[in-house]
């Protein structure tokens, strides 16, 4: 028992922090709908301001502190209940964007300002040990787990007592019936906004001397607040804060179980995923009946997408066509990035089959790209010929692809999208090292091809091979859209109960359209691998490898650049490939980021339209809707989007 | 006026949607409280009631959006319990919706066109299931003209369905379940937001359909007049429960539906 004390006191005390964390992201769900995936983001933004005033202002740490909270906590709060209300009738893939936008933006910032590498901060709070139980405890570990339990304890019992406590219960359901009985909305979503934030930049601060400073892993280390919050069903705050503790144990007791046991693999990262696997199971096995969707059924009447006419379509056709067959001879030694923006042309492309022609939400997507890259080089290193082995990269993405549909056919909305996210940590951490993908060395030989005889190996040559495929994807994808499956597709996004009522079947369109957006994520990962001649799992490119937080940049690019189904593929990867290139080295890598991400908060808080797809149509669509007076011909009856537009006015 | 009246019965192959037991429950409220109704086919059946009376949750059982706690529903000669929505759909079990369920980013052609093609992909297999054969194409696009034809939407084929008025949403929603060559159609307020003409306009749409396909149709309807002119028997739920049925003059006039329902409503329709 005394060997086992130690990890039990250090998994309680982290566990409390994650309990902490995770408390304040369902109090703010709870109470505006939008679930903030910025907010481990938020945790790091409070560690680092302390640490700011704190070493670098001289301030004492109590003061560092308390400033820290005012601006990580109550301002970003404040600021946060304005955009959430602003998001509340906007479609969900615009909110999970906005807030991923958020958590984007605010690491880039953390990272430019910071820089990446991490950095060790004082612990501020009494090192010194007393024995508890025959083992030794920190007086820091101690204060840590008592100030926690009495915030939520606190906060609990606000809830179930106070009055403005109960009304947060409400905010959601009917905010207007809230404000005829006499309490102010606006204030029950302050009050909350401004709690949790500070719940989520305390538990930074109490992580970081134990951590150091690193924007990437304070972001990701809050993430374990996500699993936290599925033990409480994004609902009960108690259970979530239980679940926090539960988490902190499993993880410390299965590190010693394991590191005893000496076993290698991927199975010693276990403990450290410990959360996103349970994020994951209980996604799966939780009644659906219990993840209730938070938030305002009505949602803002989408816009049609600007369909290009045929002779635009063979115009714009054309055009690219032309671009992409001069590059090779004008930008010299640039053209490997080319190649990569190619692939990432593929990507973007049927990422937009699967959010915007379908309505899903996948924050996974380079997970797929990941088991292309690994597969296609493992099936090279075999024998295969290299583009039988592409096409395998694809093939294997398949049934991955399938797998993430059941917890789409279970799920809907935010919760699929939290899903998706916890399953590309587990393909990352838990089998990118693994000898079916990239190995411990987390890299493989990814060979160019050798093709008849070509010189397919070249920079120009295998940039010829890759544009070809990329247009035969591209081709069969914009099939795909036309087809029955493509109408039925959309429909789904629109309205899946009608698709149902009409006579398709919903799950199987899910399962299809994740199978058929992983295959092509799969060859896109194939064709990445051979640019550098090694398939890496986070480096090689600019925009980090297979790391998932390309992902969450892939998300907010394609939100940016529109929803014309091939066009804003190729806008995407010129943003986030070709363009950054052309900034000088270190900066745009820093920059990225921050653009990318405070455009699509931009972008998703003007309605989920597009900046491209505002500046190319609003001229049309007031031209449009002055012709058509709406007005004129409506029954007095106002639809309830209609009043939810009038609302947001 | 017993609940053992004589149901109006008109000779055609169209299959009857018979409702036995059924009872809903979401955890302690008993939404829908053993009720049992025949809509027969190639008729117009109503089913009316407060709101909150289990109209709309009876319709959900039908096409499977719930799982009842006791009952069956049957149509035609084969039970529906248990089967998804999509296989009900493909049964010929259609329906609308009081939230009207719209592809609101299309255009009126392609939504009730799909009210075809989802049914025929959903009978196919494989290939079938993605690509359309140009035959089937032909079949998605004149049905579709037939329906908006008959709905009198032709003219609007090509507007987006989010921009349209309520009254127009409404018939898409209608033309979209006669594309589908369903067998039974279950309609949730078809009327409701529609105006004093397109209403009955509505009721003439109706009774054309079952006029001329010969399927039979269950109406969830507030619009009294639209009750009295198109069915020719009813039902009247009230708390979950069967309270009574009978034909469109027998239930207007019963002083038991009049307290639980009529009371209130009659003075605002008249």
């Amino acid at each position: 028992m005394r060997a086992w004390l130690p990890f039990i006191i250090a998994g309680i005390t982290n566990g409390s922090i994650y309990g902490m964390a995770a408390v304040g992201l369902v109090l703010t769900y709870k109470t505006s709908g939008i679930f903030n995936f910025a907010h481990g983001s938020q945790a790091a933004l409070g560690a680092y301001l302390m640490f700011e005033f704190r070493e670098r202002m001289g301030m004492p740490w109590p003061v560092a502190m308390l400033l820290a909270l005012l601006l990580a906590g109550v301002v970003a709060g404040l600021l946060l209940e304005r955009g959430a209300y602003g998001l509340a009738s906007c479609s969900l893939a615009a909110k999970v964007t906005a807030t991923v936008g958020l958590l984007v933006f605010i690491q880039g910032v953390l990272i430019a300002i910071f820089g990446a590498p991490s950095i060790p901060v004082r612990p501020f709070l009494s090192q010194k040990v007393f024995e508890l139980g025959g083992t030794n405890v920190r007086v820091e570990q101690l204060i840590d787990v008592a100030v926690i339990f009495i915030a939520v304890a606190a906060l609990y019992l606000f809830f179930t007592r106070a009055k403005l406590g109960l009304a947060t219960q409400a905010v959601v359901d009917d905010p207007a019936l809230l404000g005829l009985a006499g309490i102010s909305p606006v204030a029950v979503r302050r009050f909350s906004w401004v709690v949790g934030s500070c719940f989520a930049a305390l538990s930074g601060m109490l992580l970081a001397p134990a951590l150091a400073l690193d924007a990437r892993l304070l972001t990701l280390l809050v993430f374990f607040a996500f699993g936290a919050a599925a033990v409480g069903a994004f609902s009960s705050l108690p259970l979530t804060y239980l679940g926090g503790i539960g988490l902190g144990l499993a993880a410390s007791l299965t590190t010693k179980v394991i590191g005893e046991m000496k076993v290698t693999g991927p199975i010693q990262s276990l403990p450290a995923n410990m959360p996103f696997i349970v994020l994951f199971v209980a996604l799966l096995v939780l009644p659906t009946g219990k993840l209730v969707e938070r938030g305002s059924q009505v949602v803002r009447r989408p816009l049609p997408p600007v369909i290009l006419t045929r002779r635009g379509l063979a115009v714009t056709t054309a055009v690219g066509l032309t671009v992409a067959l001069v590059v090779p001879h004008v930008v010299g030694a640039r053209l490997p990035i080319y190649i990569t923006g190619l692939a990432y042309v593929i990507l973007f492309a049927s990422l937009g089959l699967l959010v915007r022609t379908s309505g899903q939400v996948s924050l996974c997507h380079i997970a797929f790209a990941a088991v292309g890259a690994s597969t296609a080089a493992r099936a090279v290193s075999v024998g295969f010929p290299w583009p039988v082995a592409v096409l395998l990269g694809g093939l294997v993405a398949v049934p991955i692809g399938a797998l993430l549909a059941i917890p789409a056919i279970r799920l809907s909305g935010v919760y699929l999208a939290i899903a998706t996210f916890g399953f590309g940590l587990v393909i990352q951490r838990l089998f990118y090292s693994s000898m079916f993908m990239f190995g411990g060395r987390f890299e493989i030989r990814s060979p160019r091809p050798h093709l008849g005889g070509l010189h397919t190996h070249t920079d120009v040559g295998y940039y010829h091979v890759v544009l070809a495929v990329t247009v035969a994807c591209l081709a069969v994808m914009v099939l795909i859209r036309r087809s029955r499956m493509g109408r039925l597709l959309r429909a789904f996004a629109d309205s899946p109960t009608a698709v149902d009522a009409n006579g398709t079947n919903t799950n199987e369109l899910k399962v299809l359209v994740f199978s058929i957006a992983a295959f092509f994520a799969g060859i896109a990962g194939g064709l990445l691998g051979p640019i550098t001649g090694t398939a890496a799992a986070a480096s090689g490119i600019d925009v980090g490898g297979f790391d998932f937080s390309v992902s969450l940049l892939l998300i907010t690019v394609l939100f940016v650049a529109g929803r014309q189904p091939i066009f804003s593929a190729v806008l995407g990867s010129v943003l986030l490939v070709i363009l950054p290139s052309y900034a000088t080295g270190a900066t745009a890598v820093k920059w990225n980021p921050i653009i990318f991400g405070s455009l699509a908060i931009v972008a998703a808080l003007f309605g989920g339209r597009s900046l491209v797809e505002w500046l190319a149509s609003s001229r049309r669509l007031r031209e449009r809707s002055v012709a058509h007076s709406p007005q004129a011909e409506r029954t007095p009856v106002p639809r309830p989007a209609d009043l939810a537009l009038e609302g947001a006015r | 006026m017993s609940l053992t009246a004589e149901v109006p019965v008109q000779s055609t192959d169209a299959p009857d949607l018979v409702v036995d037991g059924l009872t809903v429950r979401f955890g302690g409220l008993v939404a829908v409280d053993d009720v049992s109704l025949r809509a027969r086919g190639g008729v117009i059946t109503g089913l009316i009631g407060p709101n909150g009376a289990g109209k709309t949750t009876t319709f959900n059982s039908c096409t499977g959006l719930n799982t009842p706690s006791a009952g069956t529903v049957v149509l035609g000669d084969r039970t529906l319990d248990g089967h998804s929505p999509a296989w009900r759909a493909r049964l010929g079990l259609g329906r609308t919706f009081q939230r009207m369920e719209l592809f609101d980013t299309m255009t009126v052609r392609e939504n009730v066109e799909i009210g075809r093609e989802a049914l025929l992909a959903g009978k196919r297999r494989w290939t079938g299931r993605l690509f359309s054969t140009p035959a089937e194409a032909a079949v998605c696009s004149t049905e579709a003209e037939e329906a908006m034809e008959q709905c009198g939407i032709t003219d609007l084929a090509n507007r987006t369905v989010g921009d349209l008025s309520t009254g127009q949403r409404r018939l898409v929603e209608l033309a979209r379940a006669m594309a589908g060559d369903f067998r039974f159609l279950l309609l949730d307020e078809p009327s409701s937001g529609l105006d004093v003409g397109e209403t009955e306009q509505f009721a003439a749409i109706l009774s054309g359909v079952v006029d001329r396909e010969g399927i039979g149709i269950l109406l969830v309807e507030h619009d009294m007049a639209l009750v009295r002119a198109v069915c020719s028997y009813i039902y009247v739920l009230d708390f979950g429960k069967l309270i009574y049925e009978g034909s469109a003059a027998d239930v207007l006039s019963s002083e038991l539906v009049k307290a639980a329902y009529l009371g209130s409503e009659a003075a605002e329709v008249e």
